[in-house]
């Protein structure tokens, strides 16, 4: 692509003292990325693998010991960079006696926009992340999965083309995160460039197309969703209202062939998940 | 993309600090220290409406009056410097380690938001909600000395009318207790207290911005409150032989730490002294000075700063 | 950057901004001092004695604020009569407060006036130590008083209160002190009146000062408001002593513009003395007295020094002035207290 990545790091590495008389301590161990624009991409590990250090590092709240991070070609270490970005942290605490409007208000303004803009703009977020129905109550009586919510409604304020989420869904419940995963869909087919990082897998597989599986300090795995999960030598074919005959023809078709192998026909399960969803959801919020 | 752009203008930066500085000043207003301090200052300096049991009876003319007008001034204003240092000292060592604790400094800085503004903004909050509780305390006290001062003039003027003075003695005693009222000189008293505050309001961003604990920030700025008033006494006798380490180390302190005797003009402002505005002007500068270096510094340390 | 680093150039920072400083601090400081704004520091000894607690506010607040309870606690010594605590509490309350004239001259008056008396009828102690207690405490309260004047020149009431103390006919008497002390407070500019009538008061009782005396004294007397009964009798008298009349009743009568004023003045005068001058008075009055047809037995003249309507009762009763008025019904007494005296 002849486009400017949306992120690009390079050999970062970071090493953090313990104490005075030990090795310091290599939470980042020459990591590279580059994430292209339109991308969801997610980054997955074992708690303390380095996951919220690379993104400390490329939102310049921590400067790396080595190599560098940009964001749409600006130097992380600079302020300009985080214009075009937008930050929910984990397990975020907002100031609790604003109200969520307060709130994306007091980021809104922060980012230079304000006046008519700024109250156009909040309502079309709250609308986004449905929190329209909470807007003038206190963030102190918020739920865990609104919290994230607004979370992720201030990290758009600024309209950013590029949005960081470390652990969007922990802690979250089925409903809320499958809230959140949906409005990461809805962020992606506006363009706007996700980079994540979770340790829950399954979220992870279901929004991202390009995953980067980091452990020790090391990036030990790179590439699309797709490639990396398929398993390259097995098909699947879902039909649906199959008679029982059509299925031993298509049994007999397989065993013609010499090298193909039948492996297994059956009743492909739901998820719990899914189960969950279904019984539970009225379409209220919670 | 109107962000990006308009956040360079020199207007922006302004309002950017003014929606921290707005912020940090609702957030400490709510806070029930606030409440506790404001609140007993205020009382405080109320109490002075109740007459003391002294000098009752004897020495009925003016200088018991004035005695009176002396101890509302001293009184008030010692009570807005308690009031001022402590709040001034313990509300900014919170605000750092707060928005630390609380991941909000997070979301904050990945905005485009400078460390300076950052840092500007907070400060800037709390000099604020200084500004204003002091100004309700001043126009409580000088409300109450103008009643005070009436009530003076008026028995001042029975007894001128008893004792059948003519005009020129009534007059200056007269003068006399105007100048021991409510004055200009009173109000840059009051300012004075406000610098000092913020002087020490400085120093606390400072020191909580290599300290994560605001308990340890709290302590060490009243520490130096402390050292910065001894200061002129412990150098101004430092000629007793004392070692040279001894020396160096006060040397070390009288230029780090700030140094309050500049300040002590609340005293003389008390016992009817006035002051120009010139000379206010450059009490004001000096004030300035301090609150920039300390501010630099504080920048400086937190520039960089990992999280 | 590292943290050693960072913060060795930190203390470099402030090291050197504090040298900075150093170039117009210390001006100002002293210009602060210049101006009267700042004091000198408060002295070890004050620190003792006002303790831990005071030190730290008066040494990291309001040292005006100590001062004021301190004077509180110097009030309740001195109804305790504890004159040795007044003394030492109003050392310290000026070393806190030095530019509250207030303190200085309640603390000489606690020490000149009230001390004195205690020492002097109260103590029950034999009569030379009594004596010798009595001046002390007169002269304590003088140097107090004249180091008030020093620290606070500007201040009239101290200068004012110095000559009232010098000029008191029952200590020590010292009428050429106390007329540079009135000088003094009048030259401030901000006195009152009354002072400026009290320096020729002095004058005229100075020997050899008597030219000097009446020169001012006709100065005054330029100004109507000035010509006080009392100014008037010292006038008359200092010109009878220059240039003797051959008529002094007549001088008189010129002087006061009728005979009852005249004799009013002059026979009060004439009875409370003080050391005055007193060339032509009897003369005077004895002329106003058969003017006025007074008889011989009721006469002024006659006999002792009447029960002293000077200095002591006229403190107490200061309806015995203005001979326009009549007296009123006598005040409450007040204790000696050296407020401005109203106009003699």
């Amino acid at each position: 692509m002849d486009a400017v990545p949306a992120v690009e790091i390079r050999d970062l590495v970071k090493d953090f003292k313990t104490s005075l008389r030990k090795e310091p301590l290599r939470a980042v161990d020459k990591v590279s990325l580059v994430i292209q624009p339109g991308e969801v991409y997610g980054l997955i590990g074992p708690n303390g693998s380095g996951k919220s250090t690379t993104m400390k590092a490329l939102l310049g709240l921590v400067a790396p010991t080595s190599g560098s991070c940009a964001i749409f070609g600006k130097d992380s270490l600079k302020v300009d960079s985080r214009d075009d970005v937008g930050f929910l942290p984990e397990n975020p605490y907002f100031y609790k006696h604003l109200t969520g409007a307060e709130t994306l208000a007091f980021y809104g303004k922060l980012c230079g926009i304000r006046g008519r803009e700024l109250k156009d703009r909040v309502a079309e977020l709250l609308v986004l992340v449905d929190l329209e129905g909470a807007r003038d109550r206190r963030i102190g009586g918020y739920s865990k999965g609104m919290l994230q919510r607004i979370g992720l409604a201030q990290a758009l304020v600024q309209e950013p083309r590029l949005v960081i989420l470390d652990e969007p869904t922990a802690g979250v419940d089925p409903i809320g995160s499958r809230q959140i995963r949906d409005l990461i869909m809805t962020l992606r087919d506006r363009g706007i460039t996700v980079f994540l990082c979770s340790h829950l897998l399954e979220q992870v597989q279901e929004v991202c197309d390009h995953v980067g599986i980091i452990f020790r300090g090391k990036m030990v795995r790179e590439g699309r969703l797709e490639d990396l999960i398929a398993i390259e030598d097995q098909t699947e074919i879902v039909l649906q209202d199959a008679s029982p005959a059509l299925i031993a023809e298509i049994q007999a078709l397989v065993k013609r062939s010499p090298d193909t192998r039948w492996l297994h026909a059956g009743k492909p399960k739901t998820t719990l998940e899914r189960l969950f969803l279904r019984e539970t959801s009225s379409g209220d919020e919670p | 993309m109107s962000a990006p752009n308009s956040r360079k203008l020199p207007f922006s930066r302004v309002r950017r600090i003014s929606v921290i500085a707005g912020h940090a000043f609702t957030q400490l207003v709510r806070m029930k220290v606030f409440y506790f301090l404001a609140i007993f200052a205020l009382i405080a300096i109320a109490s002075n409406f109740f007459d003391l049991p002294q000098h009752q009876g004897s020495e009925a003319t003016g200088s018991h009056g004035m005695d009176v007008l002396r101890l509302i001034k001293s009184w008030s204003l010692g009570s807005m410097t308690l009031f001022s240092v402590v709040f001034g000292i313990s509300a900014t060592a919170l605000l750092l380690p707060k928005d630390v604790e609380d991941r909000t400094l997070y979301t904050i800085l990945a905005k485009p938001v400078p460390r300076l503004d950052y840092l500007m903004g907070k400060l800037l909050g709390v000099l604020l909600l200084l500004f204003v509780s002091l100004a309700m305390m001043d126009v409580l006290m000088t409300a109450m000395l103008q009643v005070r001062t009436s009530m003076v003039l008026s028995h001042q003027q029975d007894m001128a009318d008893y004792l059948k003075w003519d005009q020129p003695a009534r007059d200056s005693v007269r003068f006399e207790t105007l100048a021991n009222g409510p004055t200009w000189g009173l109000q840059a008293a009051v300012a004075a207290v406000f610098l000092r505050s913020a002087i020490m309001a400085s120093v606390a961003l400072l020191i909580s911005t290599f300290s994560s604990s605001t308990l340890f920030t709290t302590i060490v700025g009243f520490l130096i409150y402390f050292i910065g008033h001894f200061q002129a006494d412990a150098l101004g006798g430092g000629d007793t032989g004392t070692s040279d380490a001894m020396r160096h180390l006060s040397m070390v302190i009288s230029l780090v730490f700030p140094d309050f005797q500049l300040f002590n003009i609340i005293d003389a402002i008390i016992q009817g002294k006035t002051i120009q505005l010139l000379e206010f002007g450059k009490l004001v500068a000096a004030a300035c000075y301090y609150i920039i270096v300390y501010t630099v510094g504080s920048w400086f340390v937190f520039a960089d700063k990992e999280f | 950057m590292k943290a050693p680093v960072k913060y060795s150039i930190l203390t470099a920072g402030l090291l050197v901004a504090g040298a900075v400083r150093g170039t117009w601090e210390n001006r100002l400081d002293a210009e602060f001092h210049a101006a009267g704004l700042l004091r000198a520091n408060v002295g070890a000894n004050t620190r003792d004695r006002i303790g831990q607690t005071s030190s730290a506010v008066a040494l990291g607040g309001l040292r005006t604020l100590v001062a004021t309870f301190l004077n509180l606690r110097a009030f309740t010594f001195f109804t305790e009569q504890r004159w040795g605590d007044v003394n030492d509490t109003f050392e310290t309350i000026v070393d806190l407060a030095p530019d509250t004239g207030d303190y200085w001259e309640t603390g000489s008056w606690h020490s000149a006036y009230n001390a004195s008396y205690y020492y002097r009828y109260d103590a029950n102690l034999p009569p030379l130590r009594a004596r010798e207690e009595w001046r002390q405490a007169i002269f304590w309260g003088k140097a107090f008083l004249e180091r008030g004047i020093r620290n606070n020149p500007g201040d009239w009431r101290l200068g004012n209160a110095l000559g009232l103390l010098l000029s008191d006919e029952k200590k020590i008497v010292d009428y050429r002190g106390a007329a540079e002390a009135y000088q003094k407070a009048a030259d401030t500019g901000k006195a009152m009146p009354f002072v400026t009538r009290f320096v020729v008061y002095c004058l005229a009782r100075v020997p050899g000062q008597e030219a000097v005396a009446l020169e001012k004294a006709r100065q005054l007397y330029t100004i109507p408001s000035n010509r006080t009964s009392t100014l008037l009798c010292v006038l008359f008298s200092l010109e009878e002593k220059a240039t003797p009349s051959s008529n002094p009743e007549a001088h008189a009568l010129a002087l006061f513009g009728n005979p009852k004023a005249a004799y009013q003045a002059l026979s009060l005068y004439w009875q409370s003395r003080e050391n005055f001058p007193l060339d032509g008075v009897p003369a005077a009055l004895q002329g106003l007295e058969r003017r006025l047809g007074i008889p011989a037995d009721k006469s002024v003249l006659s006999g002792k020094e009447s029960g002293k309507p000077g200095a002591p009762d006229w403190l107490k009763n200061p309806s015995l002035i203005e001979t326009e008025s009549t007296p009123q019904a006598a005040p409450p007494p007040l204790i000696g207290a050296p407020t401005p005296r109203p106009s003699r």
